[in-house]
């Protein structure tokens, strides 16, 4: 008889499709009112010498119908699952749930990017007002009123008398009134000249740089901005060439050139087939500038320098006309991430 | 500057050609901007003799030529332009040559007759961008001549960007003492003499000789003004890109781009009594050689005579007393000006001459005299004519003072970070002119040379020895390392970090311009003050922004325009509430518009509105841990009713609303949202500080509220905040609702509040005793009823 149930157990479960299913199964056959518990508890009946002896086989029938059910619910878990798994499948190629990012202006990244080079050097960085006075923009940087080089700067002007800084440099005037040197700073900004045609804007962004201490030369200006530029422009062998220049505020006054990154110095339409393209001016601080902040010229020097930002970010980024960078438009923008 | 390579060359002839030339001189400082060929090159063009001209038989227009082109050669040649005639002496190209623009010269039949070669323009040779007819050449023209040699085409035009300080360079002569200065070369002075005859017929004096300190004269009587400027000084005019008019005038020309000295020729007959320098008197009007009438300031420097002005002094001459074709006497003016006296005069005339420019930057008052010579040796030369003494007008004490300036070798070496060798500076200092006054082993004196106004300080002097030395060659050196730490504070935030937060939130940089059109200085900023620039580039660029919030409704609407709808645009930049420094700050503003995302797969597309914008802006704030309130408000640019004012310690930071209806409207722009604050209210942050947290367990209610549609929520959270009942850890508004079953004119919020003690888990009756708390504050002071 055991025999018997045992193997319509071993058919039904190995029969059965569903874990209640199975449940059923051990219910009918292992619980309270189970098939093999009504014969345990039939054992009564039986005689002592018997008792033991079938008490034996029917708990034996019982592990082998609990090892039967197991193996069976592990079977159908694992069917269970993979179904479950099929049913959950996802098409991972889907785009991710997302915001879009936006971006940073290139003149912005490059900002940055020149004043991270610096600062990592032991710059700090100053800023100034956009509206400055006579004095600041122009007779404290050694530009007297009738100077030929205040006629070069396209200045615009407020009836009061103010002008829209037509570069970063009062920036320098300001630090020297307010700090004592050594000085070491940059000052990026924006500055407005009144003119306005392909190749210039009304408003465009300078980096301007200033050095102050008893022990600053020609020499390092060089040295620094060279290795500026090698940086910049992530290239270890760029050419870069000094050449004496004239910048009212700086004696001696230098214009740096680099080879041209387009063409690499062969010549091309960027360079005008010169290979080379100016890139900053620099300087000496000129002895009446320190006097006009009241810096002993004696006993420091002052070496400056200043950059336009658009152009550095048109030849790092390839950009071909200056007036996209205030256009704002976003299939430009969208471009530098 | 323009300046003819082979004009130079007749100076000082440096063994290089005329690029490496060029090359040095952008080293030493004179900038070239670029260097052209005269004419472009070309071979096998010669000088013709046209012996006979006669109809083609079979076309109207063309001419059956002989040409003469030397060594017995005549050729036949078949011409077509209208001005061919016999006896004209012409330019041949003949078989073989091939023209700048490709064109090559074969025997060619031309309507059944046979032509050998072409009579060519100036255009056709790439000297001139048109030109009409043949170019017809000078009667003494040798037959014959290769027409590069005989018109010096083999020359290139450099053209110099002269720095302000550099007014000695705006002469050949300039020029040249740079290049022997460079190449260590010697160049001599054109010789000159001139045979004088009795004194000048007119007289001359200066009232304000501290703007002219030296004014000469001199009568030349007898000339023929009406002959032909030699082919020389013509050619020479023309490649510095001047003009020719009459010998007289073209001489004055030609001496200015030699010496450098400006020149002026008046007619002697058209001059009544004497000639006075001085200021012009209000109301003094002079019609000038542009053909416009200047009316004259008093800071005007001015040349007139007993009745009228004759000139504006070192910038133009006047019509009336200008030399002309038929002039036979002339008044020859050479002089110094203070360049300060001239500086900015040309301009406020609407002017710029070759004059002006010169005497702004300083011309040599050394030179007068010589410059009077040589004009005066042409002109008699050329012109023929008797030339009187000169007539001197000089104040001595009011001239340029060339003071000694003194230079070591520790300067040098502090500025330069080098030594020069002595004997090469002295060297350099003589061959620039400067004389050595004074010197020991490491120090020299000099005296600059009256055509140097830019070296007064002994920087200008480190500055001549570091170009004529090469900038390339000066050592280089590392910045010696600061060794002090920059401290920024820590509770200070870096503007980047708040941009780049900005930008991981969906948001683009926009920089705009800082001036504005008077439109949108109505719309945006008409509650402040305007500050109007006295020269906009155009009245749309005309209003400084005193906030960003046009800028970005200019971005909007352009992009727009171009089919972006989604923007989500912020801008940094100065506002300007005043032209003093401290009333320019920095703000921070940002826009929205569109839908919360952009089209995708994964989100509904869900418009934005001002809670999008609130919370960007709230993310930044929460950098700042600075307690910011929002309290409804009105705005000119913000609609009425979804305006918030922020405030950061009672002080008002910034703004935040949606674009006010009629501005939207007035701009054609969509529903906008914008947000603006004072940038310095989102950099200041704080340091973190460690509190101990609690181990019991958090005890957290919900209670529903109805109460007045139109009271603020953050009201009853900031009551519940200052009630500071122990152990409130937060409150949290969790919904808001309005509608179904709720009365209208009220609203339901839901709030869930978080209580947790250091010491111990909070028993139900502890917290309901303060919720009940809680609760009372909401009935008795905003009429909030539980639910």
């Amino acid at each position: 008889m055991i025999n018997d149930i045992l193997s319509r157990a071993k058919g039904s479960i190995e029969k059965a499709q569903s874990l209640g299913e199975l449940e059923d199964l051990r219910v009918a056959l292992l619980g309270k009112k189970g098939e093999l518990t009504a014969l345990l508890k039939g054992l009564g009946q039986l005689s002592a010498q018997e008792r033991p002896k079938m008490g034996g086989v029917i708990n034996q029938a019982k592990g082998v119908v609990q090892d039967l059910l197991t193996q069976r619910k592990n079977n159908l878990e694992t069917i269970e699952l993979e179904k479950r798994l099929l049913n959950e499948k996802i098409d991972v190629s889907l785009p991710g749930r997302h915001v879009e990012m936006g971006g940073l202006h290139p003149v912005t990244m490059t900002l940055k990017r020149i004043q991270s080079l610096f600062v990592k050097n032991g710059f700090e960085v100053e800023t100034g007002p956009e509206i400055e006075d006579d004095f600041h923009n122009f007779t404290a940087l050694n530009i007297p009123e009738h100077h030929p080089a205040r006629a070069m700067h396209d200045t615009f002007y407020f009836d009061e008398g103010s002008v829209l800084r037509t570069h970063t440099s009062p920036v320098q005037i300001r630090t020297m009134e307010n700090q004592k040197p050594p000085l070491r700073i940059i000052a990026p900004g924006k500055v407005y000249r009144c003119d306005s045609d392909i190749t210039h804007t009304p408003m465009f962004h300078q980096v301007e740089g200033l050095i102050v201490d008893t022990d600053a030369n020609f020499a390092q200006l060089k040295g620094l901005l060279i290795d500026f530029l090698r940086g910049f422009f992530e290239k270890q062998d760029l050419k870069v060439r000094f050449r004496p220049s004239y910048f009212p505020f700086t004696e001696p006054s230098a214009e740096a050139d680099i080879e041209c990154v387009i063409c690499g110095g062969e010549g091309c339409r960027v360079c005008k087939k010169t290979g080379w393209l100016e890139v900053l001016g620099c300087g000496v601080v000129h002895p009446n500038v320190l006097n006009s902040v009241k810096i002993d010229s004696e006993h420091y020097t002052g070496l400056a320098f200043g950059m336009g930002v658009e152009r550095l970010a048109m030849l790092r980024y390839g950009v071909s006309d200056l007036r996209l960078f205030f256009e704002n438009d976003i299939r430009f923008l969208r471009q530098f991430k | 500057m323009n300046i003819s390579t082979t004009w130079l060359r007749e100076w000082i002839n440096p063994t290089v050609s005329d690029e490496v030339l060029a090359e040095q001189l952008t080293m030493a400082g004179l900038e070239v901007d670029g260097i052209a060929p005269v004419a472009p090159y070309f071979e096998n063009v010669v000088v013709g003799y046209v012996v006979s001209c006669e109809k083609h038989p079979d076309a109207d227009k063309l001419n059956l030529c002989q040409v003469d082109v030397g060594e017995n050669n005549k050729l036949q040649i078949i011409c077509g332009a209208s001005n061919i005639r016999t006896g004209l002496k012409v330019i041949v190209a003949t078989v073989g040559a091939v023209l700048p623009n490709g064109l090559k010269i074969k025997k060619a039949k031309l309507r059944g007759i046979e032509s050998f070669g072409m009579i060519c323009s100036e255009s056709e040779l790439g000297m001139a961008e048109d030109s009409e007819g043949v170019s017809e050449l000078d009667a003494d023209a040798p037959i014959g001549k290769n027409i590069r040699q005989y018109l010096d085409l083999d020359d290139n035009i450099i053209e110099l960007d002269i720095t302000p300080n550099r007014g000695d360079c705006f002469s050949v002569l300039g020029v040249a003492r740079e290049v022997s200065a460079n190449y260590g070369l010697p160049f001599e002075m054109p010789s000159i003499s001139v045979s004088v005859q009795g004194t000048s017929s007119v007289k001359s004096r200066i009232s304000n000789t501290t703007a002219c300190p030296k004014y000469l004269t001199r009568s030349i009587s007898g000339i023929d003004n009406t002959v032909k400027t030699p082919r020389w000084i013509a050619d020479k005019l023309m490649r510095s890109g001047q003009a020719t008019h009459s010998p007289v005038v073209d001489i004055t020309n030609f001496v200015l781009l030699e010496l450098g000295q400006p020149m002026h020729a008046f007619d002697r007959k058209k001059i009544n009594g004497s000639v006075e320098v001085r200021n012009a008197k209000s109301g003094e009007k002079v019609e000038l050689l542009n053909e416009t009438t200047a009316e004259l300031k008093e800071d005007t420097l001015v040349i007139v005579d007993d009745k009228s002005v004759l000139a504006i002094a070192g910038v133009m001459g006047g019509m009336d007393s200008a030399t002309q074709p038929n002039s036979t006497d002339i008044l020859l003016e050479s002089a110094f000006f203070e360049p300060v006296s001239i500086a900015g005069k040309a301009r406020n005339y609407g002017l710029h001459t070759e004059s002006s420019l010169r005497f702004e930057r300083g011309v040599d008052f050394a030179i007068t005299e010589l410059a009077m010579d040589r004009a005066t040796q042409l002109i008699v030369e050329i012109c023929g004519g008797q030339a009187s003494d000169i007539n001197t007008c000089i104040d001595e004490a009011s001239l340029p003072v060339l003071a000694p300036i003194t230079i070591t070798q520790d300067k040098i070496h502090k500025v330069l970070g080098f030594e020069l060798d002595a004997k090469w500076i002295e060297e350099k200092f003589t061959s620039l002119d400067f004389e050595i006054s004074a010197k020991t082993k490491d120090s020299w004196t000099i005296i600059p040379p009256s055509f140097r106004f830019d070296i007064r300080l002994p920087a200008d002097l480190i500055e001549e020895l570091a170009r004529l030395y090469g900038y390339d060659k000066l050592p280089v050196q590392k910045l010696s390392l600061d060794a002090n730490i920059n401290v920024v504070p820590e509770a200070q935030i870096d503007k980047y970090d708040i941009m780049q937060s900005l930008v991981a939130r969906g948001y683009q940089e926009v920089i705009t311009y800082s001036f504005i059109s008077e439109k949108y200085h109505n719309l945006v900023d008409a509650n402040v003050n305007k500050i109007v620039l006295s020269n906009p580039i155009s009245a749309d660029m005309s209003v400084m922004r005193s906030s960003l919030m046009s800028g970005l409704l200019q971005s909007v609407e352009s992009n727009q325009r171009r089919g972006h709808s989604n923007a989500r645009f912020f801008e940094i930049g100065l506002c300007f509430d005043g032209v003093e420094a401290n009333k320019q700050s920095n703000k921070l503003a940002g826009i929205v518009s569109g839908s919360r995302f952009n089209a995708q797969w994964a989100s509904k597309t869900v418009p934005l509105d001002f809670f999008d914008a609130k919370a960007d802006l709230e993310s930044l704030l929460e950098l700042t841990a600075l307690a910011v309130t929002f309290t409804e408000d009105e705005h000119p640019t913000l609609q009425k009713g979804q305006t918030a004012r922020i405030e950061l310690n009672g002080e008002q930071v910034g703004w935040i609303g949606a674009l006010a209806p009629n501005v939207a409207k007035e701009l054609s722009l969509p529903k906008c949202y914008l947000f603006e604050i004072s940038l310095s209210a989102v950099l200041s942050g704080s340091v973190a500080k460690y509190e101990a947290f609690s181990q019991y367990q958090e005890v957290q209610r919900d209670i529903a509220l109805v109460l007045n549609k139109t009271t603020p929520v953050a009201e009853l959270t900031d009551g519940i905040k200052a009630l500071q009942q122990s152990d409130f850890v937060g409150v949290r508004l969790f919904d808001v609702y309005m509608g179904e079953n709720i009365e209208s004119g009220k609203k339901s919020i839901a709030l869930n509040l978080t209580y947790q003690s250091l010491e111990k888990t909070l028993s139900d009756k502890e917290v309901g005793a303060r919720i009940d708390e809680v609760l009372n504050l909401m009935k008795n002071k905003f009429s909030a009823i539980l639910r």
